[in-house]
């Protein structure tokens, strides 16, 4: 039995609803926040995730960093260096979703040339009528930068545990193939 | 002089930061490379050796995989407290095979060390082989 830790940076502009994501995910649906409360700094959720078909699990550190530029620039301070990263846009604003290469690229530049899986999250596909991001146009672009695309819904709780699941099962994966690594060494 | 590190020397593991349970910390002090103990996930790590009477030590020698930086520290208190830093080095990157790091301390005298791994070249770090050259 094992039990990893992994440092989650969750990213993405401000309102698309990182934080309601990650209580959604916390609280395992009991708890969705209705009042849009902005996050100033960085708030941390800690949640342990069960590998499937093992006795392993991933507690994931997430780092929920302020989307808003003007708090920007203190949160990066407090990313360290990031296992794994969850990227947020909202699916009714194509200025969220265009927004989210610089994202991408502001948390490498912490990763230091390491492999950290990421996910991209569409987030309020309930709002459908206003939709202005296609799901084949996001899915695309996660794609080609390497990300896994997930669409949520925290509003209406759905599927909101898949993107940390699935971090949770890419951090393991690098896990046992570095043990692997490891065990041909000596 | 007298490989102190070793189990059969009475040394012991006190803490570690990660543990599977495959790849417990004790492989560190079992005088084999081939087995190790590995990190877990997330930086700082850290690893507490404590040993069977106080030692005059001279040097230690360290085996491991991906670590960056590290960090060690010594307390000569019976109950690991009151620990101070002796020495702290970067290591260099190594694909393929061990990285073997020496620490000369000429005869500083300690009864626990404190190894803290602050940064590694990937997300997981292993340390196969602690050596500890002293005198009792």
């Amino acid at each position: 039995m094992v039990k990893l830790r992994a440092r989650c940076i969750l990213v993405g502009d401000a309102s698309v609803g990182k934080s309601a994501l990650s209580q959604m995910f916390r609280s395992d649906g009991a708890h969705f926040q209705k009042n849009y409360s902005m996050t100033a700094g960085v708030e941390l959720v800690v949640k342990s995730v069960q590998i499937p078909e093992t006795s392993d699990s991933v507690e994931l550190f997430i780092f929920d960093s302020a989307g808003k530029e003007t708090f920007a620039e203190a949160c990066e301070k407090l990313w360290g260096q990031p296992s794994v990263l969850c990227l947020v846009f909202d699916v009714s604003s194509d200025v969220s979703f265009r927004s989210c290469s610089l994202w991408l690229e502001r948390v490498r530049a912490h990763c230091q040339g390491l492999q950290v899986p990421g996910v991209l999250v569409g987030n309020k596909s309930d709002l459908s009528s206003r939709r202005e991001v296609e799901t084949v146009v996001a899915q695309e672009w996660a794609q080609s930068q390497g990300l896994e695309y997930h669409e949520t819904s925290a509003k209406e709780m759905e599927n909101c545990e898949a993107p940390f699941l699935s971090l949770a099962q890419a951090f393991y994966a690098l896990y046992q193939d570095r043990l692997q690594t490891i065990q041909t060494l000596a | 002089m007298i490989d102190a590190a070793l189990i059969s020397s009475g040394t012991q593991v006190i803490l570690s930061a990660s543990s599977d349970e495959n790849y417990p910390p004790e492989h560190v002090i079992d005088g084999k490379a081939e087995t190790f103990w590995i990190s877990t996930g997330m930086f700082p790590q850290e690893f507490i050796l404590r040993f069977a009477d106080t030692l005059k030590i001279t040097l230690v020698t360290i085996h491991s995989y991906n670590v960056k930086n590290l960090k060690m520290e010594k307390s000569t208190s019976s109950d690991a407290t009151e620990f101070e830093g002796i020495a702290e080095k970067e290591f260099e990157h190594t694909e393929g095979h061990l990285q073997a790091n020496d620490f000369s301390l000429s005869g500083t005298t300690a009864t626990h060390l404190r190894f803290i791994i602050t940064s590694g070249y990937d997300h997981f770090v292993s340390v196969h082989k602690v050596t500890v050259e002293g005198i009792r």
